[in-house]
């Protein structure tokens, strides 16, 4: 018996029949920049995670985690695809504790479910992360990928939620880091290392979060601009004041006509910026009436402000942007720049300038109080003929961001792309570290290999 | 290598005024704020990252220990020199490199002060948040070493949500940047995974911070309770209400006759204990807010809450609580900071049991802690002197450790570590644990010569 075909049994005896899929047809939908695994296999538990990895990494399988796909097309190409292990059997609530301010979790369990739960508990609470993908994500994609949404300005992101975790290492250790304490220096900080490493290091199976109460309430500022100057300049000065939005944004024509939620710009509106508020209710009011005024300093065109049930739907359509438009247009490419705070309008026009100069159409919407920008260029027709402007547009992209102390990374792409740049950016002098790490937790090479950074 | 050759070399690179080999040198950072002692061969003070690299690529050679060190405030033993070696002291790379308010970051070299870079920052009225109460003379090396906390953080997050990046030199030499000005730089979190790596991992020879503008309001009470429990209650019952303020501190009877003996802060004589309640952010709500927390601290039998009326009261309360640890160290010869963490619904039932552990001990025990982040500090007073009530101490602290852990806590909050809790590293992790963290130790340094014998335990393989 080969290898593989010893594989399935095994498999089979680690978490029963039913959680191993094996059928060729059914294995075609998982498949990874093309690349078709051997077998889907979902663990109950995470001795059973244990069992399988240490299983894999004694035969040399390559284990893929995976919550609900909505990322799989993220990284690099995949070296090699053998097991999928899916996280949708793991997708418990271990610990609500709300007088703690802290929740636990598996890893395969939704955001969103979590969220439903937390706010019908007392008070009400929620785990402050608005990541895309609202309904669908599951919080092991969210944290492995350190995916992050518009709150983040006021609340931080994994880094600053997670507070321990709980992971199956390659040689099939189950391995705690952290726990239940708001505070911890007990060691090395491992729930910061697992964070964002694209499961190239450990399967998280549970994580444990801090929370918080529901805002009392909740509005969105929406402001239009003529200019990308005044938009930045509204930007700015609202940056350096005292005030505490939740999160701000700016967009581009191109991204509010893409975006699910009906919000036409007036007449010569070519940007706009949404502010998001949360918090106690006197503070809602005070902060639109002065952020009005600095808009109007700044030449706004219009200024609306959307409450409750306008408030959510704008922010969800948001989030799911990118969800949205792969309807429209399957072949987008999205790019995530991390910049310098100050330099995110002034990117954002310089993005702008190259889409023209190189002929492409392409939609901006930049998380302006933490200098990331998110781009999408909208193919159109021909995509063939225009892979090679597109590969030269995102290195032009790129060196750019590159040059403001930033970076840039493919989030989403045709595999056509994929291949022809490193999704991954510009390298960086601790890859040398990141290589080190990986050898030593993984010597054999097992998780997630070729997806992540300096081809890992 | 000899110690005369060693010496030599040193001098080589940073010049003969800055290495210091004499007996009482040797003597001097041979201790820390806890209550081990080592000795090291030299220590080195260099001027650049250029310098740092050199040493330590020397040290790299000869296979010498290196040891960084601030201002040796830490309490956990990080910076004894178990095994000799050397010491690379930053008292020279303490210049504030950059104050860059637009992108909301301050750089700084590692030896200066955190309460410097924070009068640099008032001019701007910008802050940097994590404030240890010994932030007037610990430096941001010891800050990242240690991932240090302070009363601030419990709204804001300890120091390693406000590091953002740093350039580090590793164990060969090597200089890398990790992180940086912008978030989300591709590649694992490695500012995150070195901060509060006791200097074990690599060596910053600069900090990339997180700096925000000043709180527009700031609102301060003094709670008086004349019940420890009662306290403890309060605490749990404001964050379980979902009420998360800047600070919520508490000091306990024995150190409120300290501080008020040597400080004078007007807290109350008579009273069991009292909280220090801040808010901050916005003035809209705020008074809103804070009468939510009177109603809390008076269904726990609250005596009184004062508020602070102007800024000069407020400061007050503030140098009584960050003068706590030096007060107290004025009733007893010696004293041990436990710094175990407990989750804050945990609170009330921990301090009942740490009081009788120490009954059981015959020893005097004061409290004075980060309440709203279930981060206790039971200060276990002593003669060291005494080498039976120096036995006992250890006997105590090791037990206060394990009834926190016992209780879904952790063993140390802020303080790290070091020399002094790696036995009870095993309180809180399994073997599996420290062996994945032996392997993050194995791929920084796998000669293990930063910082040797610190942290990780021993654990069969
Ligand atoms: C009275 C008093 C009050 C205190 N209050 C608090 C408090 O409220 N909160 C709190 O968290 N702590 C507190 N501490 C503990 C201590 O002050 C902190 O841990 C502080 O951050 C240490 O700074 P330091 O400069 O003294 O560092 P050191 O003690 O010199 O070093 C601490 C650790 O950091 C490492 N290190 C130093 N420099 C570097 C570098 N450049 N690169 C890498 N590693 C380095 C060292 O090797 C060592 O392991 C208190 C201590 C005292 C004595």
């Amino acid at each position: 018996m080969s290898k593989t075909d010893k594989l399935f049994p095994k498999l089979k005896e680690m978490v029963g029949e039913a959680n191993v899929i094996q059928d060729p047809e059914k294995l075609k939908a998982y498949a990874i920049d093309g690349k078709k695994p051997k077998v889907i296999v979902s663990p109950g538990t995470i001795d059973e995670v244990s069992k399988i990895v240490a299983y894999a990494n004694q035969q040399h399988f390559i284990v893929i985690p995976r919550g609900n796909g909505t990322k799989m097309g993220m990284g690099g190409i995949p070296k090699k695809v053998n097991i999928i292990l899916s996280t949708n059997r793991l997708n418990r609530i271990t610990d609500s504790d709300s007088e703690n301010l802290t929740l636990s979790a598996e890893s395969g369990i939704t955001l969103s479910e979590v969220q439903d739960s937390l706010a019908k508990l007392g008070r009400g609470y929620f785990l402050p992360l608005d990541p895309p993908f609202t309904n669908q994500a599951t919080l092991g994609g969210i944290v492995a990928t350190n995916s992050s949404g518009p709150k983040r300005l006021l609340y931080g992101a994994a880094r600053d939620l997670i507070i321990g975790t709980k992971a199956v290492f390659p040689n099939g250790d189950m391995v705690i880091s952290g726990g239940k304490t708001v505070k911890n220096v007990s060691g090395y900080d491992m729930c910061k290392l697992l964070i964002g490493s694209y499961g190239t290091l450990g399967i998280l199976c549970e994580m444990t979060f801090k929370l918080l109460p529901l805002p009392e309430k909740e509005a969105t500022l929406s402001l239009s601009f003529g200019k990308l100057e005044e938009a930045d300049g509204f930007v700015r000065q609202l940056r350096i004041s005292q005030l505490i939005p939740s999160s701000i944004e700016i967009l581009n024509s191109i991204a509010v006509e893409n975006m699910k939620y009906p919000r036409s710009m007036p007449q010569n509106g070519n940007y706009l910026v949404t502010v998001g508020l949360e918090g106690v209710t006197e503070s809602i009011g005070r902060q639109v009436s002065e952020m009005s005024e600095m808009g109007k300093k700044n030449g706004v065109l219009e200024t609306m402000t959307l409450d409750s049930d306008k408030h959510r739907a704008f922010w969800i359509a948001l989030r799911n942007f990118s969800q949205g438009l792969s309807e429209k247009y399957p072949n987008f490419i999205g790019l995530k720049s991390n910049l310098l705070i100050s330099k995110s309008g002034e990117m954002l026009g310089n993005y702008e300038r190259i889409a023209r100069e190189s002929g492409i159409e392409c939609a901006f919407i930049c998380h302006a109080g933490n200098g990331i920008l998110h781009s999408y260029i909208l193919p159109g027709k021909n995509f063939r003929s225009r892979i090679e402007s597109f590969v030269h547009f995102i290195g032009g992209l790129t060196s750019e961001a590159v040059k403001n102390e930033g970076n840039l990374v493919v989030e989403s792409s045709p595999l056509s792309i994929k291949k022809k740049v490193d999704v991954w950016g510009q390298s960086r002098s601790d890859y040398l570290m990141v290589r080190r790490l990986k050898g030593q937790i993984d010597p054999a090479g097992i998780l997630n290999t070729g997806r992540f950074v300096g081809g890992i | 290598m000899e110690r005369e050759k060693l010496i030599e070399e040193s001098i080589k690179i940073v010049g003969k005024e800055n290495v210091l080999s004499s007996e009482t040198d040797l003597l001097l950072y041979g201790y820390d704020a806890s209550l081990f002692r080592g000795k090291p061969d030299c220590i080195v003070l260099p001027g650049s990252t250029e310098e740092v690299s050199k040493i330590v690529k020397f040290a790299h050679e000869a296979g010498i220990h290196v040891l960084g060190r601030g201002s040796g405030t830490n309490l956990s033993g990080g910076t004894i020199p178990t095994q000799g070696g050397i010491i690379i002291h930053f008292s020279r790379m303490n210049k504030i490199l950059e104050i860059d308010i637009e992108n909301q970051r301050a750089v700084v070299e590692p030896g200066v002060f955190t309460l410097a870079l924070k009068n640099a920052l008032a001019r701007y009225g910008y802050v940097y948040q994590p404030d240890p109460a010994s932030e007037k003379v610990s430096t941001f090396g010891g800050n990242f070493g240690e991932n240090s906390g302070g009363p601030h953080c419990l709204k804001y997050g300890v120091t390693t949500n406000h590091i953002l990046g740093a350039e580090v030199v590793l164990s060969n030499g090597e200089v890398v940047q990790v992180g940086g000005k912008s978030l989300d730089n591709p590649g694992y979190d490695l500012t995150g995974l070195l901060v509060g790596s006791e200097g074990t991992l690599g060596i910053a020879t600069k900090l990339i911070l997180r700096i925000m503008p000043k709180p527009e309001a700031v609102k301060t009470m003094l709670a008086i309770y004349n019940s420890l429990e009662d306290a403890g209650k309060t605490v749990s019952a404001i964050i379980g209400d979902g009420i998360v303020p800047a600070t919520l501190e508490m000091l306990d009877k024995l150190t409120i006759k300290a501080v008020e003996e040597s400080i004078h802060a007007g807290f109350p004589l008579d009273a069991e204990a009292v909280l220090i309640i801040e808010l901050d952010g916005l003035k809209d709500g705020m008074e809103r807010l804070a009468e939510r927390i009177m109603e809390i601290c008076k269904k726990n039998n609250v005596r009184e809450v004062k508020a602070a009326k102007n800024e000069a009261e407020r400061m007050q309360l503030w140098a009584g609580r960050k003068g706590a640890f030096g007060a107290i160290a004025r009733l007893r010869p010696n004293y041990l900071v436990c710094d175990g963490t407990v989750p804050r619904t945990k609170l009330p039932e921990v301090l009942a049991k740490v009081m009788e552990v120490g009954r059981k001990y015959e020893l005097s025990i004061a409290n004075v802690f980060h309440a709203g982040d279930g981060n206790l500090h039971p200060l276990i007073l002593f003669d060291e002197r005494n080498e039976e009530e120096l036995r006992k101490v250890h006997l105590a602290g090791s037990e206060i450790m394990k009834l926190c852990a016992d209780a879904g806590g952790t063993i140390s909050g802020e303080h790290g570590i070091g020399t002094e809790k790696k036995k009870e590293m095993l309180f809180v992790f399994t073997p599996q644990d420290i062996r994945a963290m032996e392997k993050v130790k194995r791929a920084f340094d796998p000669e293990d010569l930063y910082n040797p014998g610190k942290v990780l335990p021993e654990v069969e393989a």
